[in-house]
């Protein structure tokens, strides 16, 4: 007997390639936005045969990569009609974190309130207060409220467990690496030890494992 | 962990979605547990023993052969 859901399974090379398909995506885009800059900074004549070649291909691949997902996302959904609460509410919330992240930020782009070097994710420098106080107040009490809800509420618990194993793993990423990257440093090999690299580091560990324990 | 989850669900002619809605879990979840990656805690056991009418042990194998240990 032939079984879809067998077929399916976790889903989660399917989620792996969308995943590698969408940073594709906006790689393609950034070559394409740069290729089009350079040759506006370079006078803007018209386009050589060479050039509509190059721009042709490269969107020719972002459309392949669009279709993939596209073609990956229905075959996912094909079987995935029915959902549990929890699912509904789960997915009620990752459109609503998206839409309200998108939002957020295309309001920040459009109306120019921070300096780029301000939002940018790796920035070092100064913050002006208002920003810093946005910050704070977004992760040190809008998201712990949302994160104890989600974990009370929405996650299952397989799912559940995939978050403690990959906050275990995380934690010994964490342990092992600071002092390491410390040693390394004393002994003039390594630029000094960077708290928000490892914060960052400790999160992707944590992600990776989950991703490992949910879905393949 | 063993199981006769799919078998059961088959039986049903239930997808795993539909599982995962009678048990209130997602579909990743009913797929990991039958699979074999998972195994589901004493509360969501027992849950599914209640779904399908059967005791725990009939439903789950932990693959026991005997002998002294407990």
């Amino acid at each position: 007997m032939f079984d879809a859901d067998e077929d399916v399974g976790g889903n989660g090379l399917r989620i792996l390639w969308m995943i590698l398909c969408g940073f594709g995506i906006v790689l393609l885009s950034g070559v394409i936005t740069g290729f089009l800059s350079a040759h506006m900074e370079a006078g803007g004549s018209a386009l050589k045969m060479t050039d509509y070649a190059i721009l042709a291909t490269l969107i020719s691949v972002t459309l392949l990569l669009a279709f993939i997902i596209w073609k990956l996302f229905q075959r996912m959904k094909s079987i995935g009609e029915k959902a549990s609460r929890r699912e509904k509410t789960y997915n009620r919330f990752l459109i609503g974190s998206f839409l309200f992240g998108g939002v957020t930020g295309i309001a920040l782009a459009l109306t120019g309130s921070f300096d780029a070097n301000e939002t940018d994710l790796f920035a070092t420098g100064a913050m002006s207060p208002m920003l810093a106080i946005i910050m704070s107040v977004s992760v040190g009490l809008i998201m712990p409220a949302v994160t104890f809800y989600w974990h009370k509420n929405v996650v299952d618990e397989q799912e559940e467990a995939a978050y403690r194993f990959g906050a275990l793993i995380a934690m010994y990423a964490f342990w092992f690496i600071a002092p390491v990257w410390w040693f390394l440093w004393r002994g003039g090999m390594l630029p000094e030890v960077n708290g928000i690299a490892l914060y960052f580091i400790t999160i992707f560990v944590a992600l990776i494992v989950w991703f490992w324990k949910k879905y393949l | 962990m063993k199981n006769q989850l799919k078998v059961l669900r088959a039986m049903r002619n239930w997808s795993q979605a539909d599982l995962g809605e009678h048990l209130d879990v997602s579909r990743q979840a009913v797929n990991a547990i039958e699979t074999g990656k998972y195994d589901p805690s004493l509360p969501l056991a027992f849950k599914i023993a209640r779904l399908f009418d059967l005791p725990i042990e009939q439903i789950f194998d932990d693959e026991f052969e005997g002998g002294n240990d407990v």
